[in-house]
This record gives structure tokens, C-alpha cells and sequence, in this order.
């Protein structure tokens, strides 16, 4: 369902070539839980954006359920993104100018639910979540661990169909860490397709299985028994 | 479609925002009450005087010493008629447009003390019509015989006199012009009888009220410094000009010819003020709206830069870069919104209390939402920019900064 062939992205800038992958070749079926490790600057996050679409790839192909993305316009990457695609990012990103219920919001609006519909759908991820009372408040009226899983709930919303983390403990404690680790695990277990980026082997060892990065290609490759 | 979330984002960084709608607000304010001000002054200084401005110009005749000046004019205007491309010329005792003239008060013979009004005196003979080319609605023009030397010290009036529409309208409301034809009038204490009306001829003040209000009676004016009306052929004029100045001053020696103008220089001289006013009004309207122009700009790209992150989010979220422009072009669209709707409020409130408090004129009725429209598509333009730049951001942003 995420299929990449020998991917390879090459950073130019003025003075320097950075490979940030080279010949990445993977594949992660529905229901999977894949932790990416490596060290930092392996080309993790580089992997992250390329399977979530938010930048383009030098070499290699990629089919998102059966749907090669070299070829789309930014529309239509758009689209997929919003549809197929949930982020969870370390730094939570949620919009510091709206309230949780607008933050969950912000992808069903793109998607363009009725009004009703995206109701229905911010409240009973709040609920999950145990977010219900926090429906008004702003994100800097929330701790790191509640940001983060306002950033869950909004990337849960729209039912896609992969769930794409960047380092989603990197900022948080080690209680609230673990917290959003059994949540993690908890969606897993109810069958969403989790890939989750961290530069913490302790971590990706709670992961079913995990792909090792260094210097831009897989150097290792764990399946624990199921 | 968005606009709830966009609103409360604004709410959220209002600052910004407040401070270029409330500029928005005294720009529309200012530029709607400068309009109305330019439009009525260029409208002043374009209204129609009544004759043929176009191919037409005049120029005064000064003697030291004239032993016979009906004997000079008479010889000066058969030599002007004559002249190849010379349609017809004329004596007068002053010029339209030139903001120096007689004038007289006029009422009607009957009633006791029936209302005076103040009229223009033109002394023409019978090519008047013809020279400035007025539109004769009533009666007849003056005979030939009709037309008596005026001396220098004559008082009184002729008894034959052509007044203009707005006058007759005036003297006679409830007449036509066919029936004010034969009416009898008094110039001063002057009874005279009206024998044809004019459409227009305007006074030669032109601050005047009364700007309408002419006579013209048929006389020469016996003097050593009489003023020509001349009327070139479509396209003569600038050619006859210095002609007929350097043939006059031929013709005899000793006289000096002045105010050689052609009426549209007297027009721009008459009007400057109102011209001048309506140009430093313009580009105040002008200066005005290229501030608020660049605030718009300024508070946009201040905006964008401020959310770069968030617009990566965005996208990463499945905005599309139409998805982004819209953003930031709703969210203009209800700063300048509200702006443009205080502005129209504060814009007639304005124009009210100008209109009472002097002689303004009143901001028409499709000036107010024309003035909205204006600057809320000023707004649209301003932040078309940033809000392009604001496309340009990464999705990638939503990963790559803290
Ligand atoms: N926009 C960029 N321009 C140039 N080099 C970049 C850019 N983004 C990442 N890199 C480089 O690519 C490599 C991989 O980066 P990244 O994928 O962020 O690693 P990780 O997430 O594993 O720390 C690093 O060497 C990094 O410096
Ligand atoms: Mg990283």
C-alpha cells in the first residue's frame, strides 16, 4: 500500500550535494506499525516528506495504494495528502491562532465535509481523546501532552488511511511520551497503518518493526514477531 | 467558506488589522468627499458658455490718441470680416468668460416691486448670433437698423434688447420663450421690449450665481480701446491670430493691439483656481489610496512572514496552493470590508455635515458603493503579493522548522 523503489533525494545547494537518501527501497502494508530509525541527519524526516508527499523525490518510484505520485500536480497531491494521509509532527504544529475544535477542523474544511458532518467527526475524536473539556481553549492554554493529542485527533479526523509521525515524542516528557506511545499502539490495535520516525531506539523497540537509516540508506531491518 | 475560522484567526491579531481598516475607512472618507469636490469643480470649469469657444478669439485695440473711433472700428471690423478665414467678427464691450463686464437689474414692468434680477449687458450689433454662433429658441434677431453708437458717458438703455432662457425662465416663469417674446421689461429704469431669446450666453463672471443671466442689447460701444470677437473658420484660428493683430497695428499706426487670446485661454485663465483645486484634490485622492495601498501590503506580507509555519501546516494538512491564496485573500477581504463599511458611514456622515455647513456638493447616490468597490479591489491588489508569496511556501515547512 506504500511502495518505494530505489528513492534517492538529493539536496543541492550552492556549496554542498547532500544525499539525504539513496536507493530507498520499502514497502509498508495496511495495518503495519513501521518505526524509521537513526541517528540524526540519516534522512528520516527526508523519508517522512517524501511518503507524505510534502516534497518531491530525485530518483527511484513511489505508489501510494497503487497510485504512482511522481506524475501529480500540486492539487492533486494536495488531495491525497488530506485524504490519505495523517500527521503527526514533533513540534505538535497545531495553529496557534485557533481553538482545538478549529485546529481539528482545519483538514475536513480542505476536505470540504458539510458543516454537520465535520461536527460530528472533531467531536467524537476530542471525546477519544479525552480532549472534550479543552474544546475552546488555544493551544497555548495546553500542556505538550494535550497539544499533542489535540495533533492526533486532527490527524485522525478525516479516516486516513496511514499515519505518518515525526519524532511525535520528541518534545514531550517521558510520562506524556509514554502516554502518546499507548495511544499510538492503542490505534495500531484497532488497525491504523502507523509509521513513526524517532531518532530513539527505545521507542522504535515498542514498534512491531523498524527500518534502520544511516547516511541516506536502510542499514538494517527488524521484524519482531508478531 | 472558510470565512469562520479566518475571522476568528484575525480576532485572534487584531491589531494589525484594526489599524488598516480604520485607514481604509477615512481613505474611502477623504477620496469619496475629494471626488464629489473634483468632479463638481472640473464639471464647473468644462459647463458650456453658450458660444463657439473652439474657433474663436479676441484682441483689444488701444489708441494713444483717436481723433474718430467709430470711424477706426467700423473700418477694423470690415477688415477683419474680409480677411480669408474669417467666419465673422464683432464688436463687444467685454468677453465671456473673462470675469469683467456691466451689469444691470432686470424685472419685469408689471406688479409693484417685482423681483430684480441681475443680468449680464452685452452691447453687440446684428452678427452676434452669428459670430458666437448662439442658438436663437425664439423672436428675431436684431436688424441692421437696430444697432446705435453708445457714447462714453450715455446712460440709459435701447428699447430692443435679446436676453437669454435662463433669464426670460426667471423674469417670466410661466411663460414659454415663444410668449416672453414681446414681453416688456426694465433694464435699470430702462424700458425695453424683449425681442428674441437665446439659449445661453453666460455672464462673464464666472464665480458668478447669476452665471445664466444675459442681455444683450444693440449697441456699439463709441471707444479708443474696443475689444473684436472673431470667429476663424474650423481650423483658422491659430493662423489668424497673429494675422490679424499684425494687420490691425498695420492698418494704423500708433495703437497698440492687447489681449489677443483665444477663448480657450480664456477659459483656462478664468478657470485655473477650479482646475488647480481639482488637480491637488486628485493627487491627495491618488497619494491617499497608494498609502493605504502599500499599509495593505505591508500588513500582508507582515502576516505571511509572521505564518510561514502555519501556512506549511496548512499545506501539509492538504492545502492546496489555491487553498492558501484563497486564505489570505478572504482574510483581506474582511479587514477591507469592514473598513469600506465604516468608510461609507463615516464618508456620508462627512459629506452631511459639509453639505450643511457650506456650500459642498452631495456625494451622489452610486458614489458610495463605487468607492467601496474601489478599495476593496485596491485591497484584492495589494495583497495579491504576499499572498502569491504565501503559495510559494513548502509543505515541507511543516517538518523542516521548530
Ligand atoms: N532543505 C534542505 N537543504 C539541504 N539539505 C537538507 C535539507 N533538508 C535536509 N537536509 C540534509 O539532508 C540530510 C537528512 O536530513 P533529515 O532527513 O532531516 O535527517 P533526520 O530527520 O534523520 O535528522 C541531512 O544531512 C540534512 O542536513
Ligand atoms: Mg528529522
Amino acid at each position: 500500500m506504500l511502495d518505494m523503489k530505489g528513492i534517492a533525494r538529493i539536496y543541492q545547494t550552492d556549496l554542498v550535494r547532500t544525499h539525504a537518501l539513496r536507493d530507498l527501497t520499502l514497502t509498508v502494508n495496511e495495518g503495519d506499525f513501521t518505526a524509521v530509525v537513526g541517528p540524526s541527519g540519516s534522512g528520516k524526516t527526508t523519508f517522512l516528506n517524501i511518503a507524505g508527499l510534502l516534497e518531491d523525490f530525485d530518483e527511484g518510484s513511489y505508489l501510494l495504494d497503487g497510485e504512482n505520485v511522481a506524475g501529480l500536480n500540486d492539487r492533486q497531491r494536495s488531495k491525497l495528502r488530506n485524504e490519505k494521509i495523517g500527521f503527526i509532527f514533533q513540534g505538535f504544529n497545531l495553529i496557534p491562532d485557533l481553538n482545538v475544535f478549529d485546529n481539528v477542523d482545519v483538514p475536513l474544511r480542505y476536505r470540504g465535509f458539510p458543516a454537520a458532518e465535520r461536527k460530528r467527526r472533531i467531536e467524537e475524536q476530542l471525546e477519544r481523546f479525552g480532549l472534550t473539556g479543552r474544546i475552546r481553549h488555544f493551544p497555548s492554554q495546553l500542556s505538550g501532552g494535550q497539544q499533542q493529542r489535540v495533533a492526533i485527533a486532527r490527524a485522525l479526523a478525516g479516516d486516513p488511511r496511514f499515519l505518518l509521525a515525526d519524532e511525535p515524542t520528541g518534545n514531550l516528557d517521558s510520562a506524556s511520551a509514554s502516554g502518546v506511545l499507548d495511544l499510538l499502539e492503542g490505534l495500531h490495535t484497532s488497525g491504523t497503518t502507523i509509521i513513526m520516525v524517532t531518532h530513539d531506539p527505545a521507542l522504535a523497540a515498542r514498534a512491531p518493526s523498524s527500518i534502520h537509516l544511516q547516511d541516506g540508506r536502510v542499514v538494517g531491518n527488524d521484524e519482531a514477531a508478531a | 467558506m472558510e470565512i469562520g475560522p479566518i475571522f476568528r484567526a484575525l480576532l485572534r491579531n487584531r491589531t494589525g488589522a484594526i489599524l488598516i481598516a480604520v485607514q481604509i475607512a477615512f481613505t474611502l472618507t477623504v477620496v469619496l468627499n475629494a471626488a464629489v469636490m473634483i468632479n463638481e469643480q472640473v464639471s464647473k470649469a468644462g459647463r458650456p458658455s453658450g458660444l463657439n469657444e473652439a474657433d474663436t478669439f479676441h484682441m483689444q485695440s488701444e489708441a494713444i490718441d483717436t481723433i474718430n473711433p467709430q470711424v477706426t472700428i467700423n473700418n477694423d471690423l470690415r477688415a477683419i470680416r474680409e480677411t480669408p478665414g474669417v467666419a465673422n467678427a464683432l464688436q463687444m464691450n467685454t468677453i465671456p468668460l473673462s470675469n469683467g463686464g456691466w451689469s444691470t437689474g432686470v424685472r419685469v414692468q408689471q406688479g409693484d416691486d417685482p423681483p430684480v434680477y441681475s443680468a449680464a449687458m452685452y452691447m453687440v450689433d446684428d452678427q452676434a448670433i452669428d459670430t458666437m454662433q448662439l442658438k436663437l429658441i425664439a423672436g428675431e434677431n436684431f436688424a441692421a437698423s437696430d444697432v446705435v453708437w453708445r457714447k462714453p458717458d450715455e446712460s440709459g438703455w435701447p428699447g430692443r434688447v435679446i436676453i437669454t432662457k435662463a433669464l426670460a425662465k426667471s423674469l417670466f416663469p410661466d411663460d414659454s420663450p415663444e410668449t416672453t417674446v414681446g414681453r416688456a421689461i426694465l433694464l435699470g429704469e430702462s424700458p425695453a421690449n424683449i425681442i428674441g431669446i437665446v439659449d445661453q450666453l453666460q455672464a462673464p463672471w464666472t464665480q458668478s450665481s447669476q452665471i445664466e443671466s444675459s442681455v444683450m442689447v444693440p449697441q456699439q460701444f463709441q471707444t479708443g480701446s474696443p475689444r473684436y470677437l472673431i470667429r476663424a473658420e474650423p481650423g483658422q484660428r491659430d493662423r489668424l491670430m497673429p494675422e490679424i493683430e499684425a494687420q490691425l497695428a498695420e492698418r494704423e499706426r500708433g495703437r497698440m493691439i492687447r489681449n489677443l487670446y483665444s477663448m480657450d485661454e480664456v477659459r483656462r485663465r478664468s478657470y485655473n483656481l477650479e482646475t488647480g483645486l481639482a488637480m491637488i484634490l486628485g493627487f491627495v485622492m491618488v497619494v491617499l489610496l497608494l498609502i493605504t495601498g502599500l499599509g495593505i501590503l505591508g500588513l500582508a506580507s507582515l502576516s505571511v512572514r509572521r505564518r510561514i509555519k502555519q501556512i506549511g501546516i496548512r499545506r501539509a494538512l492538504g492545502a492546496s496552493t489555491r487553498d492558501v491564496l484563497r486564505y489570505f485573500l478572504i482574510e483581506n477581504l474582511l479587514i477591507t470590508s469592514s473598513g469600506v463599511v465604516l468608510g461609507a458611514i463615516m464618508a456620508v456622515a462627512f459629506n452631511i455635515a459639509l453639505v450643511n455647513a457650506m456650500n459642498f456638493p452631495k456625494i451622489e447616490w452610486y458614489g458610495v458603493p463605487l468607492g467601496m468597490v474601489v478599495l476593496v479591489l485596491l485591497g484584492q491588489l495589494a495583497v495579491w503579493g504576499p499572498a502569491r508569496q504565501a503559495c510559494g511556501v513548502s509543505p515541507a515547512t511543516a517538518t523542516r522548522t521548530v
